[in-house]
């Protein structure tokens, strides 16, 4: 595999995740906002949007106010950001062409038809038929676009190293949703403490994440700060937890099979070293300063993923 | 239950069908009666409405479209909107006995300008005795000097062969051009194919057709035909400029129906005179390269300084025999249109054969009495610029104003070398479903043929591409001037 596919090919993976979970926590957000259990301002929600994409300073580089239309326009599909959902799209079929002769023809069908799907939106389109339906339509695809992924292409270097680009891109999506949210929660018990508030930010938290259906089986508990927690963190079970998209990540090296995996300064002993890190440790260890726990794990992964580039996939 | 075959009364899509006289209609004799071969077609096409043969062709058109056959127009309200290459879903069909004749020119001419090519880098017999004008092939642009004394493995030059012909209103095939630098079009060929087969499925059942889906097959055992000496099982690739490039959808079609690598000039390099491109893995060998860039762009080194898709070092290992290019380099001095009024000639040079193809009788601007020809009568004439391709710069004098010809007479003589003059061919015309009068009606087409040549293997793909000159009257068939093409069907019995 030539070193500019396989990078074509790990990007294809990062961008589609990263797709589909800015569409999702925008949604979540903006419209369990709607009917939120107490009165919460509408611009907390749109700068928590704003935050967990990174949008933040772009965005008022380009507008002076919060608006519900130019925050979720500029999130979705504004030209003015490049790093909006339909750019996402973009670079996910542009990878996905220059890949072309690697991957399969439904495949490729599939992200042509998304990519057609999203830059057929209108600003007009777009705010008659809102952000759930846009959102919807952006995890669908998504979901469509695994499933061709995973149900016809061989199990090799192709598919490991778009399962690299999905794994830990999701592991940071996943951190940075968990660390926005936990920002979210601290700004409100500085104004005032209230618990209710506090459950419910650890709702949307969880659906951010596709989480709270699997949360609510697993504990059947409410949602509770610790718990909710321990499963997006800890659980190596669960394929949203940071835990088991690290641990993926380690699987995948190891099966794309380089010859120096065996060695401590391969890109395999870092992989696992930090995949350890989750596995292995407790709620309860990282519990009082989780804050700092998830800014070195942040760090952590980025720092992972560049060196899998700078060693492989640089041509 | 009579069946009237006449187009004058034929029902639906046919209802304002008009046989233009003094051009060939394949599908109408000039009385109005339909050619034999086409009467299934004709049957089932005339229970359609217009309704549901638009509702057919967007069918069709989604196909092409989700597929990614498309090209990028570019404005400032629209980003990103993108089409498809137009596409007629009523297929042209070439009768057995006069596709094998077809077949047979296509090799014959095919070997000939092969050994033509190898003369002019080597001994260079054919100008010595005096049947091609030296000065014509020196003088060519696409004359490669780094080419001379090099003998490609397995003796090979023109792999890949796109020869374009048209039937004449006399009923006869004429080549219009050779085509044999790197043509392009054999993905629509076979994309054509299938999208026919998914909207008129129940036609292939009353006609027994040739398959054109062996055709990357037959590409890929060409290349490891050709390649380097003791090399067990080749790696053969396909270099594209990339995905910016207008055919790119057809390097990475070629690629995925080879499972070759599609790999760009950046993803090789050149050490001690091998090839190798850069892998996960580290450095692997390239035995046999199909290249889709120009002869300029291939090596920095020896050609254009400032290329930045080609590879630097790559004629180094060619030369030496470390690697294949496939078309050759320098293949380009013999589809120079000059040159090709001289193929028949070849043909008799070396074959000893007579010439199986027609020619079009070719003026050439260089020679007095033909200048004089061509300048006093330009209205009748289609003038081409030698070493142009996709219909650029070209004149239809029966279509110009007087203003174009005079520029075409000033271009003419300030440089004629580059130009050539045909008289102006009545390229058959076809049924073609009109969108805008939701009827069908005549249009002029061509036909591409694809000839592969390799080590004592030859192949010529069953079909082609039938371009559509889509504007009414026009003889442009070129998709960079607005035409679109057609299925072609060669039929087996």
């Amino acid at each position: 595999m030539l070193s500019r596919i396989g990078n074509s090919l790990f990007w294809l993976g990062r961008y589609l995740e990263r797709a589909e979970h800015v569409a999702r926590y925008t949604k979540v957000q903006y419209v369990s906002s709607l009917d939120a259990p107490l009165v919460q301002s509408k611009e907390f929600v749109l700068e928590s949007i704003l935050n967990m994409t990174g949008m933040y300073s772009n965005y008022f580089n380009k507008f002076d106010a919060l608006s519900d239309d130019d925050v979720l326009y500029f999130v979705t599909l504004s030209k003015s950001n490049p790093s909006s959902i339909a750019a996402c799209i973009a670079y996910i079929r542009e990878n996905a062409r220059g890949a072309r002769d690697s991957i399969s023809s439904e495949l490729w069908e599939a992200i042509n038809r998304f990519y057609h799907s999203v830059n057929s939106f209108t600003e007009t389109k777009f705010h008659n038929e809102g952000i759930f339906n846009f959102s919807q339509m952006i995890e669908n695809n998504s979901s469509v676009i695994k499933g061709y992924i995973d149900n016809t292409l061989i199990r090799n270097e192709v598919w490991n190293l778009i399962g690299l680009g999905v794994h830990i891109e999701r592991a940071a999506q996943v951190n940075t949703i968990i660390l926005t949210k936990l920002n979210d929660i601290e700004k409100h018990v500085i104004k005032k403490y209230e618990s209710s508030l506090e459950n419910y930010q650890y709702n949307t938290m969880l659906k951010s994440a596709e989480a709270f259906d699997m949360f609510k089986r697993l504990y059947n508990t409410n949602t509770n700060r610790k718990q909710s927690l321990e499963f997006l963190i800890f659980n190596p079970k669960f394929p949203k937890s940071i835990a088991y998209n690290l641990i993926l990540f380690q699987k995948n090296i190891q099966e794309l099979g380089f010859p120096e995996n065996g060695n401590i300064q391969s890109l395999n002993f870092w992989a696992g070293k930090l995949a350890c890190n989750y596995q292995y440790k407790t709620i309860e260890e990282v519990e009082g300063d989780i804050k700092e726990f998830l800014k070195q794990s942040l760090s952590n992964i980025f720092e992972l993923a560049t060196k899998l580039e700078n060693k492989y996939l640089k041509f | 239950m009579g069946q009237t075959y006449k187009s004058e009364v034929l029902p639906g899509v046919f209802k304002n069908y008009e046989v233009i006289q003094n051009f060939l209609d394949e599908v109408f004799l000039q009385d109005g009666q339909v050619n034999n071969h086409y009467r299934k077609v004709i049957d089932l096409f005339c229970k359609y409405s217009s309704a549901n043969f638009n509702e057919l062709k967007e069918h069709a058109n989604l196909s092409f479209f989700n597929q990614g056959i498309t090209f990028a127009v570019y404005s400032d309200e629209n980003r990103g909107v993108e089409r498809i290459f137009p596409f007629d879903l009523f297929p042209r069909i070439i009768t057995a006995p006069e596709w094998a004749q077809l077949e047979k020119g296509l090799i014959q001419r095919n070997e000939a300008i092969n050994l033509f090519i190898h003369d002019i880098y080597h001994k260079k017999q054919i100008l010595k005795d005096g049947v091609v004008p030296p000065e014509l092939i020196f003088s060519s642009k696409h004359y490669s000097k780094a080419m001379i004394g090099v003998n490609p493995i397995g003796g090979i030059y023109n792999h890949i062969s796109g020869t374009d012909l048209i039937k004449h209103s006399d009923g006869e095939y004429y080549v219009l051009e050779d085509n044999i630098r790197s043509p392009s079009g054999v993905s629509y060929v076979l994309s054509n194919r299938e999208t026919m087969k998914k909207t008129l499925f129940n036609l292939f059942r009353k006609y027994n057709i040739q398959s054109v889906q062996e055709y990357p097959q037959q590409l890929l055992n060409t290349m490891q035909s050709v390649a380097p000496d003791g090399v067990d099982s080749p790696t053969c690739i396909i270099l594209t400029p990339g995905v910016y490039n207008s055919a790119y959808y057809e390097h990475a079609f070629l690629a995925l129906s080879m499972g070759i690598s599609l790999v760009e000039g950046r993803d090789l390099f050149v050490d001690k005179n091998f090839v190798y491109m850069k892998t996960i893995h580290g450095p692997k060998r390239v035995d046999v390269i199909y290249r889709r860039i120009d002869d300029e762009f291939l090596d920095p080194l020896a050609f254009n300084p400032n290329s930045v898709l080609g590879v630097p070092g790559l004629m180094g290992a060619y030369r030496e025999g470390n690697v294949t290019i496939i078309n050759a380099p320098g293949t380009g001095a013999a589809d120079d249109k000059a040159v090709y009024s001289y193929v028949p000639d070849i043909i008799r040079y070396y074959l000893n054969e007579e010439p199986i193809l027609k020619n079009v009788h070719t003026y050439r601007c260089e020679l007095d009495s033909d200048f004089k020809y061509v300048l006093e009568n330009m209205e009748n004439l289609v003038v081409k610029p030698v070493d142009e391709s996709g219909g650029y710069g070209i004149l239809i004098g029966s279509n110009s104003t007087k203003a174009e010809r005079e520029e075409f007479r000033r271009l003419i003589t300030a440089d004629r070398r580059k130009y050539i003059a045909q008289p102006i061919m009545g390229l058959s015309v076809h049924s073609t479903f009109i969108q805008e009068t939701s009827q069908f009606e005549p249009r002029h087409i061509d036909l591409r043929t694809f000839t592969l040549l390799g080590k004592d293997k030859k192949f010529v793909l069953q079909g082609g591409l039938s371009r559509v000159a889509l504007t009414k009257g026009s003889l442009v068939v070129n998709s960079s001037q607005g035409g679109g093409s057609k299925d072609t069907w060669v039929l087996a019995e």
